[in-house]
């Protein structure tokens, strides 16, 4: 972000771009241990710890930690877990869930952690790599309840279709069903981490450029505006990252759902 | 998604609202494709646009299947 000096001796504004993304190695020059990397482990460890230290010494009557976890798993597991999948087979899938959600979530909000200041996830090969978790998840339930046959048909005919539409239809729900969704499904998480961040990156270099380097007085009260749009934007960020881990669950719980429904 | 909160049972057919966006891109997709190699392999021109157009209704007429199924349940 080292503004170019011109001719004029006034920094040119370079705006921030998907190559802002691109950390540096931390330590030697190895490209994978950078800032997300570690990031992703310090997720999944606080991840971890969090539900180890409050499940640890349970009680009946909980402590305030233990409360705090429990409410934690407590919100998938009845509201995204049960709600989606059935009261009666969504306990075996409660764990991957509640690991899901928070392990994006964590990710997530790492953007707005003073210092960190960085979602994760805005990396998509992390996201993908979710997605694909997802996948085999759902596509192994899906054929060990129905068969391989039969979970094939279950996902290529969709209900209420009869006919010899049925010859043009099968291929694009299969399709849409089996190959789109992964992709769908990591790049509405991944699009939505990238596309905030650099929305705030652009309001708080703007700023910074506007006030101290564009030498131009009048510029000045833009560049508040300018910071000020920074923070309304961090604002909406607050439930976006929120909202985009609790998407990606309860999107994986859907999927789940439908390809253990009975033929229709 | 939860309409009631006291029903734990699933709603079958309801489904993620962007399967919609997913039939679209991918019968306007699937059939260009089609299209495509039917125009590469008769060496004509027209039925690449109309892959397209046939993709593009087969998506609008596969939500609509799955979302009014989801209505009557």
């Amino acid at each position: 972000m080292s503004p170019v000096s011109l001719a004029s001796g006034i920094p040119h504004f370079v705006p921030p771009s998907p190559a802002d993304f691109r950390l540096p190695p931390v330590f030697g020059d190895s490209v994978f241990f950078t800032k997300p990397y570690f990031l992703l482990l310090l997720a999944a460890l606080l991840v971890v710890w969090f539900f180890y230290s409050t499940s640890r010494n349970a009680s009946v009557v909980p402590s305030k930690l233990q409360f705090a976890g429990e409410s934690a798993y407590n919100f998938v597991r009845n509201s995204i877990a049960r709600d989606v999948i059935g009261s009666h087979e969504f306990m075996k899938f409660v764990p991957y869930l509640v690991a899901l959600f928070w392990f994006i979530a964590v990710n997530n909000y790492f953007a707005l952690v003073p210092f960190v200041q960085y979602p994760t996830l805005s990396q998509t090969g992390f996201v993908y790599g979710l997605a694909l978790l997802t996948w085999l998840v759902y596509n192994g339930v899906g054929i060990g309840r129905h068969g391989f046959l039969g979970y094939f048909k279950h996902q290529s005919v969709p209900p209420g279709i009869k006919g010899p539409v049925l010859l043009l239809i099968a291929p694009l729900e299969f399709m849409s069903n089996i190959l789109v969704r992964p992709f769908t499904l990591a790049l509405r998480l991944f699009a939505n981490m990238f596309a905030g961040h650099l929305l705030l990156l652009l309001f708080a270099l703007g700023g910074e450029y506007l006030i101290l380097e564009s030498g131009n007085a009048g510029y000045i009260p833009v560049g508040v505006l300018s910071l000020l749009m920074g923070l309304a934007v961090s604002a909406l960020e607050v439930l976006i990252l929120g909202l985009q881990a609790y998407v990606f669950t309860l999107l994986t719980a859907m999927y789940i759902s439908g390809a253990l429904a009975e033929e229709h | 998604m939860g309409q009631s909160p006291q029903s734990h049972e699933p709603h079958p057919g309801s489904g993620d609202p962007w399967q919609a966006v997913s039939y679209l891109l991918t019968g306007v997709g699937l059939y260009a494709v089609v299209g495509w190699l039917l125009d590469e392999w008769l060496d004509t021109s027209f039925l690449l646009p109309v892959g397209i157009v046939l993709g593009a209704a087969l998506g609008v007429y596969l939500t609509y299947v799955r979302f009014r199924s989801s209505n009557h349940d």
